[in-house]
């Protein structure tokens, strides 16, 4: 057994699930004869055929269109973003179709939209989105984010199974990171939608993140440790639709200090929602106010020193993590 | 020269006070105005506006420590340039706050007056400094630990930012609590009164042992009054050595108060904003006796002399989360009864958020109490030095009694009891000033005017 990065777990989870259940089938642009922009279709089109690796025009609104109208006829379809960016064309099918179709009809619509989203790759402005808030606060819809290998398979595997439109942002930062090689369990697996995961255990502070600022986090922790003293818990949310609400709540009333961070723009962000449910439910436990790190309400810049001085890391996030420790 | 700041008078029965707690620090840039130090003498806590804008030079008395009103407790350097330097290097650093607006006005003219080294991040530095000041800094979580703990928020020195109270605080502070025997901390306990030196005029001065620390056996608590009740003790057992306390009690039929009040209370409500109940028709009446017996609103002095008072400044109880207060309501006489109902929905509302001001304090001249609120139907109340009475109005309840023509019928009634200061008045002068208090409140109609 080999080890696999991030993106050839994405690439198992829909083989393993196509071979699974005849009803799961690919669709997008390029995925089929060229193996996806990333390659983590690469070889499926040759298993499973044109019929169920379908390449697509260039109109993300009709992929998604065609996703919904194949779910609801007991397909359970997988649409391909070829960058998550391009998502806002087919905005329409997903918060007008998708989202709502089981609420006035009874019909469900089990299918995944899927892309690579996030910065860090000098992408620029068009290739470096991180949406997860606009789709988070549309009901009806769930919104999964893997940080890790096991949790890419695993929790594709668990959108693909559920019944409702699930958004699958995969981290393409992540894709190939050497560090992020794992091996996977043998066995068939699923990461469920809606339990966050602690991947650090501490009592001076919670970090609350998801994606690949989950590493950043991991990384100032450890600083924090050794050169602070600070016993710092890291918790990775994983699906922020449904938020693990449990979880959250249970580390940030034992450690009573709350630090949020994302790589999506701060304003109207997932941390503003964790921010306002933390002050309303655990205002008399907390310590320090609750404090985020996340990208500026900015564009996402193209010049590499501006793309550095854009996005949260580890360093950013020390500094705000100290001033609440001394608060 | 540096500006002396005094211990304050708040109220006259007072005639020293303590520091309850530093607001500010040694070095620390103060507004003219802004909170300086709070100062708990007899019944309240009140925080000291600082009288000039400057850096607080010295502290003179310390916390805890008691000082005769008029006494320099602080002293305030007014030089611009000196403060403007100090709260520089005391400011957390530029990114500590957002920068406020109404901060930033007042930066700029300070900016100007000490604009002459020309540090351009004075300007950035400054209001993070006036915006981040506030009374006491303590997190939401270290206010519950310590409420819950019953600890008393001043027993505590904060080591977050800005010398906030935070949880690790707390924790020490218990842990330190349960480490030390229940010796040492009732001798603390002990000291706090100790430090507040009992008036007693006319008592012999006999030297006071010390008491013997309190045991308590295995079924029992012990528990450290808070300062509040200290003070509540203090003048409580005071009010009663100075003077000898007589207690007279009138009834009062309130029927047609109570049936006008039945109809006109919503309205009056909805349309003013604010309620009305039985207690301005009292005010308004204990207005009517004092025209009538000058006396009762006027004080024994220490040299045997009555001090008459021309303006009639009526205390009002108010019984708050901290405890009890007694609020001034100034020239009570001057407001019609609507006018006394705002003016006391105004002040309970001020008092029970904690925001009654040194003014509020002072200069009260007679007190109406209502008891009644909580149902009791006669009480003894004790006088709230240096006044010569005090009044209670019990509950307004309906019984049967004998009216004209010796018919029975069922009619609103309500005790009027007044302790008075047996040195000033007698039975006489008491009952003539409650039986004009209760001429007034029977001689309304069913048709009252209350503007």
């Amino acid at each position: 057994m080999t080890a696999v990065t991030y993106l050839e777990a994405i690439g198992q989870a829909i083989r393993e699930e196509m071979r699974r259940d005849e009803a799961v089938f690919l669709l997008g642009e390029d995925v089929g004869t060229y193996g996806g922009a990333f390659k983590v279709s690469a070889g499926l089109m040759e298993e499973f055929g044109s019929e169920r690796v379908i390449d697509t025009p260039m109109a993300e609104a009709a992929i998604i269109g065609s996703a919904v109208g194949a779910a609801i006829m007991g397909m359970r379809p997988i649409a391909e973003m070829q960058f998550i960016d391009f998502i806002t064309c087919g905005f329409d099918q997903i918060v007008n179709m998708a989202s709502k179709f089981y609420w006035r009809s009874g019909i469900p619509a089990p299918m995944v939209i899927r892309g690579p989203s996030g910065g860090g790759v000098k992408g620029g402005p068009f290739h470096s989105a991180s949406p997860e808030a606009w789709f988070f606060h549309v009901p009806g819809i769930k919104v999964v984010v893997p940080s890790t290998t096991y949790d890419a398979k695993g929790l594709l595997k668990a959108a693909i199974r559920d019944n409702n439109p699930v958004l699958y942002l995969e981290h393409k930062l992540l894709y190939r990171l050497p560090e992020l090689r794992e091996e996977l369990p043998e066995e068939d697996y699923t990461v469920p939608l809606g339990k966050a995961i602690t991947r650090r255990a501490g009592e001076d502070m919670t970090i609350l993140t998801y994606g690949a600022m989950v590493h950043q986090c991991l990384k100032a922790a450890q600083t924090l440790e050794q050169e602070d003293d600070l016993d710092v818990e890291v918790v990775d949310l994983r699906s922020l639709m449904p938020l693990d609400r449990e979880a959250i709540l249970e580390s940030v009333k034992r450690t009573n200090k709350v630090l949020i961070v994302h790589e999506d723009t701060l304003t109207g962000g997932i941390g503003a929602e964790l921010a306002a449910m933390l002050a309303e439910d655990l205002f008399e436990y907390l310590d320090g106010p609750i404090t985020r790190v996340a990208a500026p309400d900015a564009p996402f810049p193209y010049a590499p020193p501006l793309e550095e001085a854009y996005l949260p890391n580890a360093e950013k996030i020390l500094a705000a993590a100290r001033k609440l420790a001394a608060y | 020269m540096p500006t002396p700041v005094k211990m304050p008078r708040l109220g006259e029965s007072v005639a020293e006070g303590t520091v309850g707690s530093w607001l500010k620090q040694e070095g620390d840039w103060v507004e003219k105005d802004e909170s300086l130090a709070e100062i708990i003498t007899d019944k309240i806590n009140a925080e000291l506006p600082s009288p000039v804008a400057g850096r607080l030079a010295k502290i003179l008395v310390q916390p805890d420590q008691t000082v005769a009103v008029g006494v320099d407790i602080a002293l305030i350097e007014e030089n611009a340039d000196v403060a403007a330097s100090q709260s520089v290097e005391a400011a957390p650093g530029p990114d500590a706050a957002p920068v406020e607006s109404p901060a930033r006005a007042n930066v700029a003219v300070m900016d100007k007056q000490s604009a002459s080294d020309g540090n351009g991040s004075k300007a950035a530095v400054q209001p993070s400094r006036v915006g981040e000041e506030e009374r006491q800094r303590i997190s939401p979580l270290a206010r519950r630990l310590a409420r819950e703990h019953g600890i008393d928020l001043n027993d505590i020195a904060g080591t977050g930012t800005g010398g906030r109270v935070r949880k690790e605080d707390i924790l020490a502070y218990i842990e330190q609590q349960q480490a030390a025997p229940a010796v040492p901390s009732y001798a603390a306990a002990a000291q706090a009164p100790a430090t507040q030196p009992v008036y007693t005029p006319a008592a012999p001065s006999a030297p006071k042992a010390e008491p013997a620390p309190t045991v308590i056996g295995p079924d029992e608590e012990l528990v450290t009054p808070s300062r509040m009740r200290l003070a509540i003790a203090e003048h409580m057992v005071r009010s009663k050595r100075t003077s000898p306390h007589a207690t007279t009690v009138v009834e009062v039929d309130m029927t047609n108060i109570a049936k006008w009040l039945e109809k006109n209370k919503e309205d009056f409500k909805r349309r003013e904003g604010y309620s009305i109940s039985y207690v301005p028709f009292v005010m308004k009446a204990v207005c009517e006796g004092i025209r009538k017996v000058p006396t009762i609103n006027s004080s024994w002095t220490e040299d045997n002399k009555i001090i008459i008072k021309k303006r009639i400044n009526l205390g009002m109880a108010v019984a708050t989360d901290a405890g009890l207060v007694v609020p001034t309501l100034y020239d009570t006489d001057q407001y019609t009864i609507a006018g006394l109902a705002k003016q006391i929905a105004a002040i309970a509302q001020r008092a029970r958020s904690n925001k009654l001001t040194v003014q509020d304090m002072q200069n009260s001249t007679f007190v109406v109490n209502n008891p009644g609120t909580f149902g009791t139907i006669i009480s003894v109340p004790i006088i709230n030095q240096p006044h010569a009475g005090i009044l209670s109005m019990d509950a307004v309840v309906k019984r049967p009694v004998v009216i004209e023509d010796d018919a029975i019928a069922v009619r609103y009634m309500m005790y009027l009891c007044l302790s008075f200061d047996h040195r000033i008045l007698d039975g006489a002068g008491a009952g003539g000033f409650l039986q004009a208090v209760r001429t007034k409140l029977q001689s309304y109609g069913r048709e009252i005017d209350v503007y």
